[in-house]
């Protein structure tokens, strides 16, 4: 019984830590840092498919912790970096809500979906603590995709809303089946390498990648 | 046999990659969407006689709902890869497009075919990972053309999208979380055909939530109000015969997410709870469209506007519940489908011969087109829902299901909203085809397959209109029995 105690101590610093790179996120605003951050969510995101998996001994969590150190963890921050590098893109992220609002308007959503969770009905303390911070993530996802000037911070935003998702999955059931789960990275590897097809065509037609001149089609 | 049907597109699409001439990615486009379609209509007569098939270790099913949304998919996707071969074709002619795009064209129209497919066989909430998958297919189309506007739409439909979706996934893992409870912690727990037997046992807090999240997430998709913003830029910027496929298909596929875990819901909430929704969400689609019909200035927006409307009305229907509005709300999809990518070819060819999408700037086609002017004019009726096409018949079983049921506020409201869209649409069509032609457009029609795909569509328009199939009804029946 000990062990599970200790286990689920551990767990809770980790989701505390993933909720802590969420904010080293929402409050730089250099891309490196933002991309270098969302690296160490992935790599915490990991080892608590990690835990969970060495807590119930099943192979397949094994293979989603490692899927997730590989592809969230390596492979999409260096595509994000190449992105980067390739357009020389200006390395200061133009912001439409400042540094101190975005981390207070973060506070205030970690509150709410707290609340929000607590309203249902959850079977352990500790899914409802993860589950309380997926919605953070989630939102906070969400929130750093419309208050920031760049395409490829909404790319990030998304990732960080699909990183909240999977903190849900796997600690509210140990994660969907492992052919639904191997699709989904798939498809969130695919998604990353299309939108930065589509990052590198903006900057080609645009010369910039702010989505302010993304605006023409309206009515 | 559901194997054979996924592989027919994937196939056909890699066989595209490697051809040469113009003639052989054609030929092999063609050849491909037609095996296609005869699988996809042998599938449907399977599930006609034996109700269910499962394959591939049960991830793979098809019962009558998966077979309906099959037919819907190889229907239009066939009639839109001969669209395509007038349509690119035209496109390679004047050189707006090279041979080596013609093949990615071909290759990635072919792949899109088969994520759509995917998404009607897949027997698990893993659904959701062939939706996300069409998006990416999409819009990778969507940029084919290398226009500032194309880039725009695509950028907006992928980031709007792919977080619409999330939110699906989101509800996707609430609904497991409720039949693990239950069924506990195997790969069936996701599947339709064990969701269904111990769905009325779901905890109804959990499922609310989670159908709340399906709602807006696939909402998103199929182009529901207010989540409908990407879909007037992404349906009017892609390709034509790209366009035909979105609004009459993907938008189906989405809904079919919805009606899908509508009926896991209902079972454990209450019908009453999912119903409400989809009225509110539908009737406020039907009314978002009709301000954006009356002003619209690009006839390619009016199209997208109008499937945002019909989309909304699907949702009508299946909210509104009963056999009628379950039955109209299907039947619309398919009568959308063969309408609605019908006018999206009749706006195609007016687009290659005028080169505008502005409304102001196109007149006469009536004159201009002898073909293309007539068909707007029948399209315009049979989109807007006047006897005797199609979409009439499933319109007005939806607006009966509604008084009947006692939802009279509701079914007012559609009345007027599709009334005033009727005013509308045939303000700006009839602006089109009447009048007399630019003087620099010379009279006739830009290519023969493109009228040919036309050709097949309206028989589907007139027949359905005035009699609905024995088998056909039979099959519709047996949709909605699997959707109720």
């Amino acid at each position: 019984m000990s062990e599970l105690v200790f286990g689920s101590k551990i767990m809770q610093l980790i989701i505390a830590l993933i909720l802590v790179s969420t904010f080293m996120i929402l409050g730089s605003t250099r891309l490196y840092s933002c991309v270098r951050a969302f690296g160490i969510q992935s790599f915490l995101l990991a080892s608590v498919a990690g835990i969970v998996a060495y807590s119930t001994g099943r192979y397949e969590i094994y293979i989603i912790a490692l899927l997730t150190l590989v592809i969230k963890a390596a492979v999409i921050p260096y595509i994000f970096i190449y992105i980067i590098r390739e357009i020389k893109v200006k390395r200061e992220i133009d912001l439409y809500v400042n540094i101190s609002p975005s981390l207070i308007i973060g506070g205030v959503l970690i509150v709410i979906s707290y609340y929000l969770i607590r309203s249902i009905n959850i079977r352990t303390e500790l899914s409802s603590f993860a589950l309380s911070a997926s919605m953070s993530l989630v939102s906070i996802g969400l929130f750093i995709m419309i208050s920031r000037k760049k395409a490829i911070m909404q790319m990030l935003g998304i990732l960080i809303m699909e990183n909240g998702l999977f903190l849900g999955a796997i600690s509210l059931t140990h994660g969907m089946p492992l052919l639904v789960e191997l699709g989904i990275f798939f498809d969130v590897l695919i998604g990353v390498l299309i939108m930065g097809i589509l990052i590198f065509r903006i900057n080609k037609t645009f010369e910039c990648i702010d989505t302010d001149m993304l605006k023409t089609l309206i009515g | 046999m559901i194997e054979y049907l996924l592989l027919a597109p994937v196939i056909t699409g890699i066989l595209c990659l490697f051809t040469k001439t113009r003639k052989q990615v054609e030929v092999v486009s063609l050849t491909g969407s037609i095996i296609t379609l005869l699988l996809g209509l042998i599938l449907v007569v399977q599930v006609y006689r034996y109700d269910i098939i499962i394959s591939w270790q049960n991830a793979l099913f098809a019962d009558a709902f998966s077979a309906f949304i099959v037919l819907i998919v190889s229907i239009v996707g066939f009639v839109a890869s001969i669209y395509s071969t007038g349509y690119m074709g035209h496109e390679l002619e004047h050189r707006i497009i090279d041979l080596r795009k013609l093949r990615i064209y071909y290759a990635l129209f072919h792949v899109f075919m088969f994520t759509m497919l995917l998404v009607g066989v897949t027997n698990n909430l893993g659904l959701w990972i062939a939706i996300e998958m069409t998006t990416l297919v999409s819009a990778l189309l969507m940029i084919l053309y290398s226009r500032k506007s194309s880039i725009e739409a695509a950028w907006k439909y992928m980031i709007i999208c792919t977080v619409g979706i999330t939110f699906a996934l989101f509800g996707t893992i609430l609904t497991y979380y409720a039949s693990v409870n239950i069924l506990g912690e195997t790969g069936e727990a996701l599947n339709w055909t064990s969701l269904l037997a111990v769905a009325d046992q779901f905890d109804p807090a959990i499922m609310r939530l989670a159908f709340i999240f399906i709602l807006i997430g696939y909402g998103t998709k199929a182009g529901l109000a207010p989540m409908h913003t990407w879909l007037p830029d992404a349906h009017s910027e892609a390709p034509t015969p790209v366009s035909a496929l979105l609004s009459g298909v993907l938008l189906n596929c989405a809904m079919y997410g919805i009606i899908r875990f509508n009926t896991i819901a209902s079972r454990s909430t209450g019908t009453e709870f999912s119903s409400n929704l989809l009225i509110v969400f539908g009737l406020l689609s039907i009314g978002i469209a009709v301000p954006f019909i009356l002003l619209q200035e690009d006839y390619k927006r009016l199209l997208a506007y109008s499937s945002v409307e019909h989309m909304g009305i699907v949702a009508l229907g299946i909210g509104f519940g009963g056999i009628f509005g379950v039955f109209g709300a299907i039947l619309h999809m398919f009568n959308h489908a063969m309408t609605k990518s019908f006018m999206f070819f009749g706006a195609g060819n007016v687009l290659l011969k005028h080169k505008t999408k502005e409304i102001d700037k196109v007149s006469g086609t009536l004159k201009s087109m002898p073909f293309t002017g007539p068909m707007l004019i029948i399209g315009g009726l049979a989109i807007t829902g006047s006897p005797p096409f199609s979409i009439f018949i499933s319109e007005f079983t939806i607006l009966a299901a509604g008084f009947s049921r006692g939802y009279i506020v509701s079914s007012v409201l559609f009345l007027l909203f599709i009334i005033i869209i009727f005013a509308g649409f045939f303000y700006h069509i009839s602006r089109m085809v009447l009048g007399v032609p630019k003087p620099e457009i010379k009279t006739g029609e830009v290519s023969r397959w493109m009228l040919g795909a036309m050709a097949v569509l309206i028989v589907f328009m007139f027949v359905l209109g005035v009699y609905i199939p024995p088998y056909f009804y039979e099959m519709l029946m047996k949709v909605v029995n699997v959707v109720r």
